[in-house]
């Protein structure tokens, strides 16, 4: 039998998409695992859960491991028009959704096991003209298994949205774990029919011992709109793939997101863009800040399909290196086979500005708070165009926690 | 209070300061007047601590030796700068900057930190002097400010830090007559028995309205002539040729 997690149709570092990813390494470590059992959740707590994700208002779906925890969940009393759960409940358009994305295809290799060893998926479904401005929290926690030492446990999260014509949504994906190895490969599929709009949010805060493979692929339809802003802070290894399909005219899309990487950490971004419709616009605005060995990449993809028109498309993706030890690497690519677009890219690959620094410190702030304040600084346009209040002041302290190098547990004031 | 001796400073094997001799009594306002290239910058750099000079001499600061000591800790200790090119910083609030420098001083003179709203009236009271508009507080540290508006707001900082050796480098280049006025009222303002001033300048003119002590010359990295307060016109009917001497090779 093949050991849980093997990958039978692994990608190479050859394939463009996955070039700055330690692929090797990754698929060593989903070879090296034991499946996740509903069994060692049990160390879970909603207190857990509330530290590890903030707490928000708004409904909460909490997996381990894969696997749906009712206690820690609360999604009850939702309006009329919007319906949170697992695919398998016996909800038949959550039951159609988890059929229709069921296409191993869409998210190849290394994201097949997702389908196939997954367990609980979860399924956000907002009906036509649905308004609802809390967000809809999903969090996946991952826990090891400390009975079977040096051997990680896998699970595959899987979550689907639909966002019904017409209506709002904000969602929040949380991706935590407790300290240990754990090997996370997630899919998440949305889909935002005509005129809709959603609000969507990924933090990816694993444990340094973590292992983050994670896929979001969104479908967008005639006059859509999306902001997706995702924090990439924790995991040993992540890679964090997205990709837009802009299937119908006049979709808007907007994507922003900020990796920060310390001690070995690997954190590789992979975003596409596909402007397969006329009058679309996308924008990219990325931020990287790499301390010590840490490696940071971005790989940004912008596709404009032919006998499109007037299409609006920009990448931007800016770097922060604190160590000379670290590394960022940055590559947009474009492919544009159409002649009416509009479409630019700048990337940058900087250091802490020593006048800045200097100037901060001439003032009496130790040089510790003083680099804290300006790497708070570089990333503070992606952490401030989150929406949703408490969840912009759970992300900001993270950062925050993050850039002074302290536990994710501490919170930083800022003004 | 400020006792420079022998003072040299270099960047890559490039003197700068060849050594500067200067003593400024507790009290005092020193002007120091120079032509561009005579290191005017450079002693202002070295003595709050800049980085990237290869620095020799002996700067004593009431009492401490100032050149074993960090940036912040000569700012704590009570040496302030105010820049001739105030640094932008895009993402640091102004608010936020400025509360975290006065509890830096403050905590460092064992007095307790001020909550939000205590900074907050106490630096309305400062910008209302200094004519700053309150809003001012509320944009990043300096970004997209007027030449004016950074040099009000070093003033500004200066007034709320309380230093005791204030160093101010050209902070009346690039003013028009009314910011000039501005910022020679916060200086005069600031003038204490018990606190020293350096006003390093290009034109005569500030020091007609803050009136120095002493003025100081500073040519191929050395003090080369000092007097009273008219001095300053002196040079500038002469000019600085008399002055000058050649930096050593």
């Amino acid at each position: 039998m093949i050991a849980n997690g093997a990958v039978a149709d692994a990608p190479t570092s050859r394939e463009e998409a996955w070039r700055y990813t330690p692929v090797a390494e990754i698929v060593a470590r989903t070879g090296a695992v034991t499946a996740a059992m509903r069994a060692i959740a049990t160390s879970v707590s909603r207190s857990v859960v509330d530290r590890l994700t903030g707490s928000h208002a708004g409904p909460r779906l909490v997996f381990v491991n894969g696997f749906y925890e009712a206690e820690l969940s609360d999604h009850h009393d939702l309006p009329s028009g919007l319906w949170c759960g697992l695919a398998g409940a016996h909800h038949p358009p959550a039951v159609a959704l988890a059929a229709e994305t069921n296409n191993v295809r869409d998210i190849g290799g290394l994201f097949a096991n997702n389908r196939t060893d997954g367990h609980d998926v979860a399924v956000v479904i907002a009906d036509d003209g649905l308004r609802f401005d809390e967000p809809v929290h999903i969090v996946h926690v991952a826990v090891p298994d400390h009975r079977v030492a040096r051997t990680s446990v896998i699970s595959h999260p899987r979550t689907i949205i639909d966002v019904g014509k017409g209506s709002h949504l904000a969602v929040v994906e949380t991706y935590c774990g407790l300290d240990g190895p754990t090997v996370t490969d997630t899919s998440t599929t949305i889909r935002i029919a005509d005129r809709a709009e959603l609000d969507h949010c990924r933090i990816q805060v694993e444990s340094s011992a973590a292992t983050h493979v994670g896929h979001t692929r969104v479908e967008q339809r005639e006059s859509s709109r999306l902001r997706m802003t995702s924090i990439t802070i924790g995991a040993d290894i992540a890679r964090n793939a997205i990709d837009v399909h802009l299937d119908e005219p006049d979709a808007h899309t907007e994507l922003i997101g900020v990796n920060m990487t310390t001690g070995h950490q690997r954190h590789d971004t992979v975003v596409t863009v596909d402007h397969a419709a006329s009058r679309c616009v996308s924008t990219q605005r990325f931020a990287g800040v790499v301390d010590d060995h840490g490696r940071g990449s971005f790989s940004g993809e912008i596709i404009v399909r032919p006998f499109t028109v007037a299409t609006d498309a920009h990448q931007s993706n800016r770097n922060l290196v604190l160590d000379p030890n670290a590394e960022a690497d940055t590559r947009p690519w474009l492919r544009i086979l159409a002649d009416d677009v509009r479409c630019t890219h700048g990337a940058t690959v900087g250091r802490l500005d020593d006048d800045a620094l200097f100037y901060l410190r001439s003032r009496g702030i130790a040089l510790a708070a003083a680099r804290t304040m300006l790497i708070d600084a570089f990333i503070r346009d992606i952490t401030d165009a989150i929406a949703h209040e408490s969840v912009r002041a759970h992300v900001a302290a993270l950062v925050a926690a993050t850039a002074t190098g302290a536990t994710a547990n501490d919170t930083e004031e800022r003004s | 209070m400020l006792h420079i001796a022998n003072l040299h400073a270099s960047v890559a094997g490039r003197t700068i300061l060849d050594g500067v001799d200067l003593d400024i009594p507790t009290g005092e306002v020193h002007a120091i007047m120079g032509p561009n290239g005579s290191g005017k910058t450079t002693l202002s750099n070295v003595l709050t601590g800049r980085e990237g000079y290869d620095v020799s001499g002996t700067v004593v600061f009431d009492g401490i030796d100032l050149l074993t000591l960090s940036p912040e800790d000569r700012a704590v200790a009570g040496v302030f700068l105010a820049f001739q090119h105030p640094v932008e910083i895009p993402g640091v609030g102004n608010m936020y900057f400025l509360r975290a420098a006065v509890n830096a001083v403050r905590s460092h003179r064992g007095l307790p930190e001020l909550g939000a709203v205590e900074f907050l009236g106490l630096a309305k009271e400062h910008m209302a002097r200094l004519e700053m508009d309150p809003a001012f507080l509320g944009r990043s540290v300096n970004a997209g400010f007027s030449g004016g508006e950074k040099k009000r707001n070093e003033i500004l900082q200066m007034s709320m830090l309380e230093p005791r050796l204030a160093i101010l480098d050209e902070t009346d280049s690039g003013l028009d007559i009314d910011a000039l006025r501005i910022v020679a009222q916060g200086i005069e303002r600031l003038r204490r028995p018990d606190r020293s001033m350096l006003i390093i300048t290009h034109h005569p003119r500030l020091l007609d309205d803050v009136c120095p002590d002493r003025v100081h010359v500073l040519s191929g990295g050395r003090i080369v002539r000092s007097g009273g307060h008219e001095l300053a016109h002196e040079l500038e009917a002469e000019g600085y040729g008399s002055t000058q001497v050649a930096v050593p090779a």
